[in-house]
């Protein structure tokens, strides 16, 4: 017997009905549409319980009818179809059709499924010509987003972070009580971007512009592209609860092999003063009895899974609940995350907690209002420091000789009775790793608030008014301390931090949208933009603490205190006409003129124009069946941008202290005295803004039915007259000076295929593949040889040269005319020379391949992440080939070893005959006079995502739990599969260089990145 | 609108200051380079000053400095704190000095004789290094000058700093000169004994220097008393201690890393002399003072450790001493350098370099006095100069690259003073000479830097 079904479609984002969907009863040839009010009435004969429903720019759905006789539909948008609309620039909503340049929306679907605690993480391998970089494995690190290949000099070109029209602070700011551009000591420890307060359980949709002419509108802060974010809001008729809990477990992803053959020692000889693994062959000296760390008479035996059983499993909970509804007038939305980790190594915890709130309301048909409101506090523990000179570096003390047994020194980290730590050796670097753990574990708490208000008039039905204005601002403090009885700070120290960072945007828009004509539409839009960012740090040395772990400053016998601010204003005009011919042409000219408070008043005032296009030929194309969908994009874009405050006028800064060698300088007033330094960078009152030209070509195309989807980008960027600090030799008596010089050239593809190999009724596999390349050719003046954006240590620099990219340059092996490595006659050990080109530190190209399986509600997701070519350094495999720990440098131990090379006699070469003196001073000099050496390919291989989830279906949870609206779980796993890589024991994702510097590729002491595995559990009530 | 942007103006910095905040800034980056890891142990240890105690459990450890292992930081460091941190903020404070109304002569002739002692010192480290065309905003890329150059450079520094004292004047550095509260004329004396110290060391590799130090030591004005020492003293405060002190304070419970060497312990022991305890700490168990071989594992029941009383919280970081003035004289008169040979001479003189040496280290008077006389007459040895030397070098045990500079200009390579060996596990070859130029802070960038790798075994100009 037929039945009549009627029910509405809506929308999943806005609940907003949606006209035009087709109904149809699966199995049969009975179809309807929604009215305009989205309703549908449906006739089904018995037998059939599935209707279909599907519209263009949605995910098509089906529904089950249970004994009732309504079924309503909410159609999630389809991020690839057609008639889809995203935010671009400025918050203004078009139609993706419509778009000159190349846009990628991520859905926050996407994002809660296999849950970050930093959102930028999630991006990894989803968007073509987008690369994440994060620094460690430190609970809440950094990472740092590249888009389209570095396009400065001078910083990590960070786009910018828009949450709803407020461009939010991503700052990675380092806390260091020496100064210099490497993160060095204390300002090794990652305490993350602050990019990932956002909470990405509020994020709807987060667009990644990347083209200039995507982002011109929002001026010089955005040259390096934006992440535009809309929150979640409530959504109409629906009334609901939502919670979403994730339960994860963590591991160490790749743990360096160590060798089990010799001990500790030197030279084939037991010593229990040194890290070092060049001791005796365990085999050789069996029945012997040495002293271990604790002075025990033990004999020496292997301790395999030492590395293995230093890192434990970490643990998350995420667990996050949202109210939300929405009536004709109103809507409101408030989300609360709870976000509980712990690392790895012991002590080390992450608490997130994170409110946000959201709501509207239509005060009257003309004017509304919205406000919303988010607070983020973070609490991070423990986390380890990297790098080195600082007693706290972890990582490369727990990495011990075999004779070691992890267990023991986890054990016997303090002695009871004295309460002194016990070390592991009694030398200068033998802090016990667990002291330094248990008492040295830095902390930082980060309060945040962001959020806005808009108000929108709409007098006529063509013309808006709004105003958005906001603040974003968060204070962390940071301590790090030192217990007295650390090894390099016997009497103790602490650091405390406090740093402050306030953003004020407020934007007031008018804009005009009128239909012409039937066929012709404009849309204009002019706006004022006035934007302030203000930072400020004050920080303290304690040094020399009197009563044991108290660290306060009354308890210090010396507090040396630095502090310092900076504030910057922008002023921005902006317009942007937008023509639409028939809906299938599409021109955009945008302009904006900035004001910016850190340039000359000859030079502060910049205007920069845009133009793009949209042709979507298909729509004049005769109907046929392979090409469903096809459009040209074209865009042009040039744009200037401004520098850092305070770079103009020379100024002499008073000093905390003058540097010595250890960290232990003096502090002032000396002797009753102060002291005043010059700058280390020559200011430049003539700097004039750097400048974008950008060109961006591009087409989509649709085949069989949407079953193959392509998209092609071509783009080609020139960013010249970068400000610079340019690198002097410091002769001159400084280290930088600040010049408009040099030009850096991005020109690359992007390619993204979605292909839907197979489609049955129960069954969808879809595949997405995206690909990227970039190539970057930098240009210097004549008079300039090379510009070194970074330096890391013992020559190592990440420089450039004319016509070359980003590349890392260090000392390198010397080699003949045939490059064959030379010699030295007089030891066997190999040459080297400094200051060799090793290779850039960007990948010739990247890409994410994701696979969709999709059975009824069973779906199953993975994601296969590649980077192929790029260098890197790794200096935590050169200290354990260095102190005879890796594996390789059992090999030829007591034996003669002739290196392969060429020794030079006179003008020629002769094949090497010398052998070296013991292969302790082979890896010693292999290691430390020599970067080439630790260089690796970067290439890698990486199974980054791996999601399995059921949906339970509507029509059981109404026959039987008809309170709940949704129940899905899932198995999430995230970073699980390092499938190849040419880095022994490191993931060649690792970089000591924070999301602040545009330095890469170089790993130093580097906590390790771990893999997580987690169950997800979403309940909509 | 222009109102609202106009807020480039930094609230942390100054846009005018005193020179002498700049100069309080420059000496004492200055003596903590000096003092500290960066120059004081690698010259101390590659040098064979002092010696780690290779692998015994709390000494410095090897392989070290000692080994010639010298990490690039110290190089770089050095170079950092030569170029930037003190001759930059010296060659700033003479330019404002000179071009504040009025002119502040006085304070540009005190910050010219340190840049002197500063680009003296950075010579006899690196070898030809940038002088005429450092420190000059309008030249990004200065070129290398000839180690003659620079030191000759460095004297006519000197002769202007001298020449542009005005006691008429009140403006001055005074309060905060750290070495002489303002006292011009013990800047002269200091200005005097600083031309003599670069004369001295130029004068084996050009003899034309001759002459130049026989006028100088006609008219005189040296530093002619303890009162006149160039030094800055530490204090045993929190944060103002000795680098050296701290080191052993942070690291190693008090203990000092460094042992005495044979070359520097074995001379003393056989003169009795009364400095030994104020240098060393003797074990309890040891019959008598005795060093160890430099790279060699020392014994805790055996070897001496440098003492506390000498790497002590306050110990200032010396400069010049009056004692290393009265070497220097000694060595004229017993060389005949611009001066007839004169033995009687340079015997008085040695004998008082050596009491005044035993008085600044903390013996008493009447057993400096004593010791100092019982010291042979230089008429009756057989190498006087060579002798004079020693007890130069054994007086700046305890200062790092100015002992090595007075080693390597005692005699041409193989005869220098003390008759240095290889220390143990130091690669095959020449002895330890300079520091290699820094890669990233200066050759990398500076396309008129030497290109060619100049290894720490090349001699440079002045060493022989």
């Amino acid at each position: 017997q037929d039945r009549t079904i009627t029910g509405t479609v809506t929308g999943k984002d806005d609940g907003l009905p949606i006209p035009g969907v087709s109904v149809k009863v699966k199995g049969t040839n009975n179809g309807a549409a929604t009215g305009a009010d989205g309703k549908y009435v449906i006739k089904v004969p018995s037998g059939s319980t599935i209707l279909e429903f599907s519209s263009v720019g949605y995910v098509s759905q089906f529904a089950t009818v249970g004994s009732g006789n309504v079924v309503n539909v909410s159609l999630g948008q389809d991020a690839k179809m057609l008639g889809e609309v995203v935010v671009t620039a400025m918050g203004i909503k078009r139609e993706t059709k419509s778009l000159g340049y190349s846009v990628t929306k991520v859905s926050g679907d996407e994002l809660t499924k296999a849950r970050e605690t930093n959102v930028v993480n999630a991006l990894a391998g989803k968007v073509a010509g987008v690369r994440i970089n994060s620094q460690s494995g430190t609970l809440g690190g950094s990472s740092k987003i590249v888009i389209r290949g570095g396009s400065s000099f001078n910083d990590s070109g960070q786009p910018l972070f828009v949450v709803d029209g407020l461009p939010i602070n991503n700052g990675a700011p380092m806390v260091s009580t020496t100064s210099g551009s490497v993160p060095q000591g204390s300002a090794g420890t990652d305490f993350g971007n602050r990019a990932s307060d956002i909470n990405s359980d509020d994020i709807e949709s987060m667009v990644v512009l990347k083209g200039a002419a995507a982002t011109a509108l929002y001026g010089a802060r955005a040259k390096n592209g934006a992440i535009v974010i809309t929150t979640k809001k409530g959504i109409k008729g629906q009334s609901s609860v939502t919670f979403n809990s994730s339960t994860r477990f963590d591991n160490i992803l790749k743990v360096p092999e160590i060798q089990n053959e010799y001990a500790q020692g030197t030279l084939g000889l037991y010593d229990r003063t040194t890290l070092s693994a060049w001791g005796p062959k365990l085999s050789d000296v069996q029945g012997r009895l040495f002293p271990d760390f604790l002075g025990n008479q033990v004999p020496l035996t292997a301790h395999p899974n030492n590395a293995k059983d230093f890192f434990k499993t970490g643990q998350t909970y995420i667990n996050s609940i949202s109210f939300d509804g929405a009536d004709e007038k109103s809507d409101f939305r408030l989300g609360y995350t709870s976000t509980v980790q712990s690392g790895i190594i012991e002590k080390q915890k992450l608490n997130k907690n994170a409110i946000s709130f959201n709501a509207g309301r239509k005060i009257s048909d003309k004017f509304e209002v919205r406000a919303s409101i988010n607070y983020t506090r973070t609490k991070g523990e423990g986390m380890p420091t990297q790098s080195s000179n600082d007693p706290n570096v972890l990582i490369g003390t727990n990495y011990l000789p075999t004779n070691f047994d992890i267990a023991q020194i986890r054990n016997n980290y303090i002695d009871p009775v004295t309460q002194q730590q016990i070390t592991i050796t009694p030398s200068r670097n033998g802090n016990n790793p667990y002291w330094i753990i248990n008492n040295n574990t830095s902390t930082n708490v980060v309060d945040r608030v962001f959020g806005n208000g808009i108000l929108t008039y709409k007098p006529v039905s063509w013309l808006t008014i709004s105003d958005n204005i906001g603040t974003d601002f968060y204070n962390e403090n940071r301590f790090l301390p030192t217990r007295n009885g650390t090894v390099g700070a016997l009497t103790g120290s602490f650091i405390n931090a406090n740093l402050y960072n306030r953003v004020m945007n407020n934007d007031f828009i008018v804009t005009f949208d009128k239909k012409l004509n039937s066929d012709l539409g404009l849309k204009v839009i002019a706006g004022n933009n006035i934007y302030e960012t203000y930072s400020r740090s004050d920080q303290a040395l304690a040094q020399n603490l009197t009563v044991d772990q108290l660290y306060n400053f009354s308890n210090a016998a010396s507090v040396v205190n630095q502090n310092g601010s900076s504030k910057k204003r922008i002023v921005g005009i902006y317009g942007d006409v937008g023509l639409s011919y028939k809906d299938y042409l599409f021109l955009n000219v945008t302009g904006r003129n900035d004001y910016s408070s850190t340039l000359s008043k000859d030079n502060n005032s910049y205007f920069y124009p845009s133009v793009s296009s949209g042709f979507v030929f298909s729509q004049i194309m005769p109907e046929n069946n392979w090409l469903s969908y096809g459009k040209l994009r074209a865009s042009w874009a040039n744009v200037g941008s401004d520098g850092d405050p305070y770079r103009l006028a020379f100024a002499y800064t008073g000093q905390s202290t003058a540097f010595a060698q250890y960290g232990f300088g003096s502090s002032f007033p000396f002797n009753g005295v102060l002291g005043y330094s010059i700058p280390s960078i020559i200011p430049n009152p003539e700097l004039k803004p750097q400048n974008q030209n950008s060109i961006e070509l591009g087409t989509e195309l649709k085949f069989l039915k949407n079953r193959i989807s392509l998209d092609f980008t071509y783009y080609n960027t020139n960013t010249k007259d970068q400000i610079v600090n340019l690198p002097l030799p410091q002769s001159t008596g400084f280290a930088f000076k600040t010049v408009n010089a040099g030009s850096i050239r991005n020109s690359g593809i992007e390619v993204t295929l979605g292909l839907v190999p197979v489609k049955l009724t129960d069954f969808t596999w879809n595949l997405d593949v995206n690909f990227a390349k970039n190539k970057q050719v930098v240009t210097l003046p004549s008079d300039i040889a090379s510009y070194a954006l970074a330096s890391g240590w013992s020559g190592l620099q990440i420089k450039v040269e004319s016509g070359k990219a980003f590349g890392i340059y260090g000392s390198a092996w010397q080699r003949d005319p045939n490059g064959n490595i030379v010699i030295d006659a007089a030891t066997g050990l190999r040459k080297t020379v400094n200051d060799q080109r090793l290779g850039n530190t960007a990948p010739d190209w990247t890409m994410g391949i994701n696979n969709t399986f999709s059975y009824k509600n069973f779906s199953l997701s993975f994601l296969v992440d590649i980077r192929e070519g790029g260098i890197m350094f790794s200096n935590t495999v050169a200290t354990l080939r260095n102190s005879g720990l890796s594996p390789e440098t059992v090999a030829n131990r007591g034996n003669i070893f002739v290196d392969k090379g060429v020794i030079q006699v006179g003008n020629t070469y002769v094949p090497n005959t010398v052998p070296v003196q013991s292969m302790q001073d082979y890896w010693g000099q292999y290691t430390s006079t020599n970067t080439e050496s630790s260089i690796f390919n970067a290439s890698y291989v990486k199974l980054r995502e791996v999601n399995f989830s059921y949906k339970v279906p509507s029509a059981f949870l109404q026959r039987n739990a008809k309170f709940l609206k949704g129940l899905e779980i899932g198995v999430e796993g995230r970073n699980l599969w390092i499938i190849k890589s040419y880095v022994p024991g490191i993931d060649p994702e690792a970089n000591l260089f924070g999301a602040a510097s545009n330095g890469e590729g170089v790993e130093f002491n580097n906590f390790p990145s771990t893999r997580t595995i987690g169950f997800n559990l979403r309940v909509k009530l | 609108c222009k109102k609202y942007l106009d807020i480039n103006k930094d609230p942390n910095t100054a846009t005018t200051v005193d020179p002498k905040l700049l100069f309080s800034f420059a000496v004492v980056s200055y003596a903590n380079l000096r003092s500290s890891g960066d120059s004081y142990i690698p010259f101390a240890l590659a040098g064979q000053s002092v010696a780690t105690g290779g692998n015994n459990p709390t000494g410095w450890g090897v392989p070290s400095e000692e080994q010639y292992k010298i990490s690039s930081f110290s190089n770089a460091n050095s170079w950092r704190a030569y170029y930037t941190t003190v001759g930059a903020n010296l060659k700033e404070a003479i330019k404002l000095a000179e071009s504040a109304s009025p002119v502040n002569n006085n304070a540009a002739a005190q910050n010219k004789i340190v840049l002197a002692m500063c680009a003296y010192e950075a010579t006899t480290v690196f070898g030809d290094v940038p002088f005429s065309e450092a420190w000059n905003t309008n030249i990004s890329y200065p070129k290398f000058d000839a180690q003659k150059d620079v030191m000759e450079g460095c004297i006519a520094l000197i002769d202007a700093a001298l020449k542009q004292f005005d006691d008429a004047s009140p403006l001055k550095i005074s309060d905060y000169d750290l070495f002489y509260k303002g006292d011009l004329n013990k800047w002269r004396r200091l200005a005097n004994s600083v031309k003599l110290r670069i004369l001295m060391t130029m004068v084996d590799k050009d003899p034309t220097k001759v002459a130049a130090i026989g006028t100088m030591i006609t008219a005189g004005n040296f530093i002619g008393a303890s009162t006149d020492n160039c030094l800055i003293n530490y204090q045993d405060v929190a944060g103002k201690k000795n680098p050296k002190f701290l080191l052993n304070e942070q690291y190693n419970n008090g203990v000092d890393f460094f042992f005495g060497c044979n070359y520097v312990v074995d001379f003393m022991r056989n003169l009795a002399d009364p400095r030994l305890p104020r240098f060393f700490t003797k074990p309890d168990q040891a019959a008598d003072y005795f060093g160890v071989e430099n790279g060699a594992t020392a014994d805790d029941n055996v070897n001496v450790r440098v003492s506390p009383l000498l790497h002590s919280a306050v110990e200032p970081e010396v400069f010049f001493s009056y004692q290393e003035e009265l070497f220097y004289e000694a060595e004229i008169q017993a060389r005949g350098l611009g001066v007839p040979v004169n033995l009687a001479a340079a015997t008085t003189l040695y004998r008082k370099a050596v009491q005044q040496s035993c008085l600044f280290y903390g013996v008493d008077a009447a057993t400096a006095q004593t010791f100092a006389a019982s010291l042979p007459d230089l008429s009756t040895v057989a190498s006087p100069v060579k002798l004079i030397h020693m007890h130069h070098w054994v007086d700046k045990m305890d200062r790092g690259i100015d002992a090595f500079t007075q080693w390597r200009r005692s005699g041409p390579s193989g005869d220098e003073t003390p008759a240095l060996k290889l220390p143990i596990g130091a690669p095959a070859g020449p002895l330890f000479r300079r520091f290699e130029y820094p890669t990233t802070n200066e050759i990398a960038v500076n396309p008129n830097a030497p290109k060619n790798r100049i290894m720490f075994t090349e001699k440079m100009w002045f060493d022989l």
